[in-house]
Formats: structure tokens, C-alpha cells, sequence
């Protein structure tokens, strides 16, 4: 067997993969942000606050160290990364908040900021930011038009379908299967 | 954990044990392509349904594009039950049936020739093959985050799978299984709607804190917005949505089609499909309103989402208890898996029957070709692989694959509609349609800059059915072999019923003296048009409610 295409496939894929892992590193690296965080929040509720606080020190880390040199560099070319460095101050601002909550012993509210750091550095939906809807009359007698249009085509076609049938078969016999 | 992988890893060896025990059956092409003509209709809606749904056109992608643009996500499972299922089931399969064919291109072939046949299976073919490298995307991703597995082992370990059990069962094993995955899919994954609803409050609940507390925009709960959005206008949804995408794609995509050839009558192939309009409709409670109640989870609970096509996974991986995990689980790779395992068969199907027979080797007996399919399926898997990175770079991939469907159905939506309906379209008016609307909707997203895929749709038919019909007018008409039997004209009595020609048909009375063009009729509770029309009056109440 010509074992050669099947090498070629293997590096080929390897290769590629290889490619791709840029766009996993900048999910990865705020994965591990957020596993950080979501520690925190279960030394928390443990009452191990010292594993809390070095679980928030992590996470700061891991933002200053990887998550937002990434997204400062990607918003230079891709538009993507802007939502993630708009939100950029509210992250830092709930880590500290998370940190003074731990250095507090206040576990809820150190589980409260922890999800606010988690919720910042996710994707966000864009149908929020939409506009509010706006109908010009324009759009009124284009989306009637297309409304009304598309009711007189559908009840046009309709009849001309049953009539061209039955004027093209008027001595069909139709028999019930099941009965005689 | 351990319970869900064990559960996985049980769910993934029954579907490889089953293509091994199906393998039995598939002694020749039409066993592997079209499963002997066998179906009942019950089996044809399970396997239409888990054919449509699966990581890309239902829970992962569809719902990632419902977390990302909202209820707008909705149309595609409301209106294209009515409009693509039911259309379809009525009209469009009785002239496929009636043709005898294998693939639609077949059926293009029939009409218009060799031209529109090859250019029509090529745009598909590699519609088919993003499709797979997006479906192995997906499913990699999902059981990434769900069990914490490396990436790319898993998708090797899919594909390996439904690999095996296509290259094996075929067409017969496809739709076998599918319908155990379409009883899985609909158990194991609508406590989901009840868990979230029950958590945020209801439907109501859900409005009331993101437009209320978030001030989220109201368009994210519209099904048809205004003609500003950026993903979905609502002219246009009606427009290229309705009336070209969800038609061209059930009446088109080799994949449903296929489904529906495999029948074992006429009935059972167009009740099949209207009646799979129902769980198409249901789908939505399934993955689009779940997800649009997601991000109000999120927020609660901190859960990091990295980007829309993972939101459904991590949803699940948060909300459900360990053992119903790993049922949630086996419903979604039954969903993939049965995608891609029917793109898989409708892709070699069309390589082998419209490429390789028709201008590689010619004349060989049937085992080759079978030989072929299974060589080709090995093929498709492994150029799907190859694209699994390139699919990897893109924001959503909803957005991606239905810019290419766009761009394909649009024209084939408008050649399709002239071959049944106007015997006068010939093939110089369909080939140049055809290809001035590919064309023209390439240059519409790539010079133009046009990104809405309903738009491009609804004018790449618009231009399409134009030449078609100028070129058609211009040039001579086609000969009476060309559109005898499958134009509405010549053909349209399959359409109600069963036609008999002083000859009984299996399981209707004796019939010895029926006379010619006798229509049999099927059983009230079979009648395609009495479904067609709950399901429609069923629609318009979802839209008003929702709308």
C-alpha cells in the first residue's frame, strides 16, 4: 500500500494545527483566568482564604501576564478584540474588588465581583448593542409591499396549481387506498 | 465526570457496533446510496430531522447565533418548516421520485444536461466538505470544554466513528441510526428549556432583565427586525430566507433529498418530510431560546464564554446534574454525528455519481462504483480535516457556511423553479442563469461588500431567474424529451396520490378494474395536505406569539 498520501494528510493536518493554535491560545489563556477566578470563589465558600487571595493573585497574573497584551495587540488589527478592551477597566476593577472582598472574609461579595471578572472577559452578545427598531415609511411600504406581494402571489399560484390539475385531469378517478 | 465519559464512550462503540451490523445488508449502490428503497415514512422524518440538526445547523452553531443576534435565530426553525419542509414535501419531492434519480443534480441533468449537473455537484461538493471540517469544529470544541479533552484527538476519534459506520452501513445505516438519534436528541436535550426557563423566571423573565436591567437592545427578541440589522433584516429574511434559502436547501441539499429517496413509496417520502416540519419547529425550544436565556446564566454564575459557538456547551456543562450530563451528551453527538455522517454518504454519493462515473470510469460493473463510494467517503474525511483549521479563524460559523448556501441556492432556486414550472426554460437559459447568479453573488460579498446571506440570496435568484428566462426566450426550446415527466405540466398528478395503471398496488385494494389515471389516495390520517395545513395554522400562532 502507497503509504505516502497518508503521511502527506497527517503533516498536512499537523501543520494547519499548528497554525490555528494562535486563535486557541487567546481563548485558552482567558480559560485559564476564568479557572483561576472560579477557584476563588471556592476557596471562598470554604472559608480557605488564603487559597482564595493566592487564587486572585493567579488571576491578576494571568491578565497582566497574558489576557491583555493579547487583546492590547489584537485590537490593533482585529476588530474583535474591541470588545474585550472596552471592558478591559471593568475586569481589573472586579479583580480588585474580588481581592479586597477575600482580604474582607465577604464571601458573597467576592463571588458577586468574581462573576462580574468572568462575565467581562467573555464574548458578548452584539444583538444588545443594537439600535433601537427603526421603521422609516419607507421601510412600512417595503416590508408591506413584500407582505401583501408575496399573499396575492401565494393565493395567484395556488389557484392557477388546482386548476391547471383539474382541468388536466377532469376524468381522474380518485380512490381512497384502504377503501373500495 | 468519569459517568459522562463512560456514557460518551458507551454511545460512540454502539454507533461503531452499528455500522458493522448494518454493513450486512448493503450489497449494492442503491442499498449504499438510497438504502434499498425502503424507508417508511416515520423513519424518513426522524432521519430528515437529525439529518438538519446537528453541531452546525442546530445546537451549537444555530444556538451560538442565537446567543450572539437573539430570536432572529428563530426563523430559520419557524419559517423554514412551513416554507421549506412543507413546499418541498408537496411539490418538489414527487419530481425527483418520479425521475428515478440518485442525486439532485441527476435531476438537473435530466432537464437541462451535463453542464448544470457537473457545476452544480462541484459548488455542493465543497459546500460539503466546509460543512464537515465546521461539524468536526464544533464537536471538538464542545467535548473540549464538556470533558476537558484535548481538541484534536477528538476530532479524529468523530470522525473515526461516523467514518466508520458510513463507509460501512451506507445511506440504509444512516437513516437507521438517525432515527435512534432523533428519539435521543429530542429526550436528552429538552430538559434543558425547562431547567433555564425555571431558573430565570420564563420567557418573560428573560426580556425583563435584559432589555429591563441590561438595556439590551429589543431587536434581540424579535424574530423579524427592522431593515437596519446587521445580521437579519426582516424584508430580507422574508425574502432570501423564506423564499429562497430554506426552499433551495430542502429542496436542493443532497443530504435531505437523499432522505426521501430512500423511501419505500411516494407517500411515505412527502409525509415524511411535511410531518419533519414539526420537530424542525420544536428545535427552537431546544437550542435558540435556551440560548438566549444563556447569558443571563453567565452573568449569575460566572461562567466564562469564549466565544458564541461554545456558549451552548458551557451552558450544559454548568446546568445539568452529572447523569443527565452524559445523556445530554449522547443527543448531541447523535446530532453531529448523524450530520456529518449524512453529508459524508450525500458527498461521496455525488462524487461517485456525478464525477467519477460520468468522466473518470464509465461502464464498470455496480461493486466498483460501490468500491468507489467508500474510497470517496475516505476522501471526503480527509480533505474535511484539512479545513478544520481554516474554519477555526471564523466569528461565527453560521455566518460562514450560509454565505456559501447563499450563494448556490439562489441561482439553483431559480433554475429549479423554471425547470418544473416552465417547460419553455432550455439549457443555454438555465447554464448561463445558473452561473450569472453565482456570479453575482460572489461579486455582491467580495466587491460589494454585501455580508447580510439573505440578501445575497434573494438577488443572486433575482438575476439568476432573469437571464434564465431572457436567455431561454432567445434561444431554441427544449425537445419534448427534456421536460416529458418531470415538469408540472407533464407530471403533476403524483402530487395528490398514487397514479395506477389497471394495476393493484401493494396494500390497496384489488383494483382489477381500475382504469388508467386512477389517483389512489392515501388514508386520511396519511394526507400530506390535511398535516400541511395543522402545521401551518400551528406556525402562525408561534409567530404571533413570538413575533
Amino acid at each position: 500500500m502507497n503509504r505516502r498520501p497518508l503521511i502527506a494528510l497527517v503533516l498536512a493536518v499537523g501543520g494547519l494545527a499548528a497554525a490555528s493554535s494562535a486563535q486557541e491560545r487567546f481563548i485558552d489563556v482567558r480559560q485559564a483566568m476564568a479557572d483561576a477566578l472560579t477557584s476563588v470563589k471556592a476557596a471562598a465558600g470554604k472559608g480557605d482564604w488564603a487559597a482564595a487571595a493566592a487564587a486572585v493573585e493567579s488571576a491578576r497574573t494571568i491578565w497582566d501576564r497574558d489576557v491583555k497584551p493579547l487583546i492590547l495587540e489584537g485590537v490593533k488589527t482585529d476588530a474583535s478584540f474591541e470588545e474585550y478592551a472596552g471592558r478591559a477597566g471593568e475586569v481589573e476593577a472586579a479583580v480588585a474588588a474580588a481581592g479586597a472582598a477575600v482580604a474582607a472574609g465577604n464571601a458573597a461579595e467576592a463571588e458577586l465581583k468574581v462573576n462580574a471578572a468572568i462575565w467581562g472577559i467573555s464574548h458578548h452578545p452584539r444583538g444588545f448593542d443594537l439600535p433601537a427598531p427603526r421603521y422609516s415609511a419607507w421601510d412600512w411600504v417595503f416590508g408591506l409591499s413584500i407582505g401583501l406581494g408575496f399573499c396575492l402571489f401565494a393565493t395567484w399560484f395556488g389557484l392557477y396549481l388546482r386548476r391547471s390539475y383539474y382541468g388536466r385531469f377532469p376524468k381522474a378517478t380518485f380512490v381512497r387506498k384502504g377503501r373500495s | 465526570m468519569s459517568s459522562n465519559l463512560f456514557i460518551t464512550a458507551v454511545y460512540l462503540a454502539l454507533m461503531f457496533g452499528a455500522g458493522i451490523f448494518f454493513s450486512r445488508n448493503i450489497k449494492n449502490t442503491s442499498d449504499y446510496f438510497l438504502a434499498g428503497r425502503s424507508a417508511p415514512w416515520f423513519w424518513i422524518m426522524g432521519a430528515v430531522w437529525a439529518t438538519n440538526i446537528g453541531f452546525l445547523h442546530g445546537y451549537l452553531a444555530h444556538g451560538g447565533a442565537a446567543y450572539e443576534w437573539g430570536l432572529i435565530q428563530a426563523n430559520f426553525e419557524w419559517f423554514q418548516g412551513p416554507f421549506g419542509y412543507i413546499l418541498t414535501g408537496l411539490f418538489f419531492i414527487a419530481f425527483y421520485w418520479r425521475a428515478g434519480i440518485y442525486t439532485v443534480p441527476q435531476f438537473l441533468e435530466r432537464r437541462f444536461g451535463n453542464g448544470i449537473r457537473t457545476i452544480y455537484s462541484l459548488a455542493w461538493i465543497f459546500v460539503f466538505l466546509v460543512t464537515i471540517a465546521a461539524e468536526l469544529y464544533l464537536g471538538g470544541m464542545f467535548l473540549k470544554n464538556i470533558l476537558r479533552i484535548p481538541f484534536w484527538p477528538t476530532v479524529f476519534i468523530l470522525t473515526g466513528v461516523v467514518g466508520t459506520y458510513m463507509l460501512l452501513g451506507g445511506l440504509g445505516a444512516a437513516i437507521m441510526m438517525e432515527f435512534v438519534q432523533f428519539v435521543i436528541m429530542m429526550l436528552g436535550t429538552m430538559p434543558l428549556l425547562f431547567i433555564l426557563l425555571r431558573m430565570v423566571g420564563g420567557f418573560k423573565g428573560i426580556t425583563s432583565t435584559l432589555i429591563g436591567q441590561w438595556g439590551a437592545s429589543a431587536q434581540y427578541f424579535t424574530v423579524l427586525p427592522d431593515i437596519h440589522h446587521p445580521y437579519g433584516p426582516g424584508p430580507w429574511v422574508i425574502l432570501g430566507q423564506c423564499l429562497v434559502v430554506t426552499i433551495g436547501w430542502c429542496a436542493g441539499h443532497q443530504s435531505m433529498v437523499q432522505r426521501n429517496l430512500g423511501a419505500r413509496s411516494l407517500y411515505d417520502a412527502k409525509l415524511g418530510y411535511v410531518v419533519a416540519s414539526i420537530p424542525k419547529t420544536l428545535g427552537a425550544f431546544l437550542y435558540i431560546v435556551p440560548m438566549i436565556a444563556a447569558p443571563v446564566v453567565f452573568s449569575q454564575m460566572g461562567i466564562f464564554v469564549e466565544k458564541s459557538d461554545a456558549a451552548y456547551g458551557k451552558l450544559i456543562l454548568h446546568l445539568l446534574p452529572q447523569g443527565m450530563l452524559g445523556l445530554f451528551i449522547a443527543g448531541l453527538l447523535s446530532a453531529g454525528l448523524s450530520s456529518i455522517g449524512s453529508v459524508l454518504n450525500s458527498a461521496s454519493t455525488m462524487i461517485v455519481k456525478d464525477i467519477y462515473e460520468r468522466f473518470f470510469v464509465k461502464g464498470k460493473p455496480d461493486h466498483h462504483y460501490f468500491v468507489a463510494g467508500r474510497v470517496a467517503t475516505l476522501g471526503v474525511i480527509a480533505v474535511s480535516l484539512l479545513l478544520v483549521p481554516v474554519v477555526l479563524k471564523v466569528y461565527l460559523i453560521m455566518w460562514l457556511e450560509q454565505l456559501l448556501l447563499a450563494m448556490i441556492l439562489g441561482p439553483f432556486m431559480a433554475v429549479l423553479v423554471l425547470a418544473i414550472f416552465w417547460p419553455r426554460a432550455n439549457t443555454p437559459g438555465s447554464l448561463a442563469g445558473f452561473l450569472t447568479g453565482g456570479v453575482f453573488a460572489v461579486l455582491l460579498q467580495q466587491v460589494f461588500g454585501v455580508d447580510i446571506f439573505f440578501q445575497i440570496s434573494w438577488w443572486s435568484f433575482v438575476v439568476a431567474l432573469a437571464v434564465t428566462f431572457a436567455v431561454s426566450l432567445l434561444t431554441p426550446p427544449p425537445r419534448r424529451e427534456k421536460t416529458e415527466g418531470i415538469t408540472w405540466q407533464s407530471n403533476f398528478e403524483d402530487l395528490v396520490g398514487e397514479v395506477v395503471e389497471n394495476r393493484a398496488l401493494a396494500g390497496a385494494e384489488r383494483v382489477s378494474e381500475v382504469r388508467p389515471r386512477t389517483i389512489v389516495l392515501p388514508p386520511w390520517y396519511l394526507n400530506v395536505k390535511y398535516w400541511a395545513t395543522a402545521i401551518l395554522v400551528g406556525q402562525i400562532a408561534l409567530l404571533l406569539f413570538f413575533g
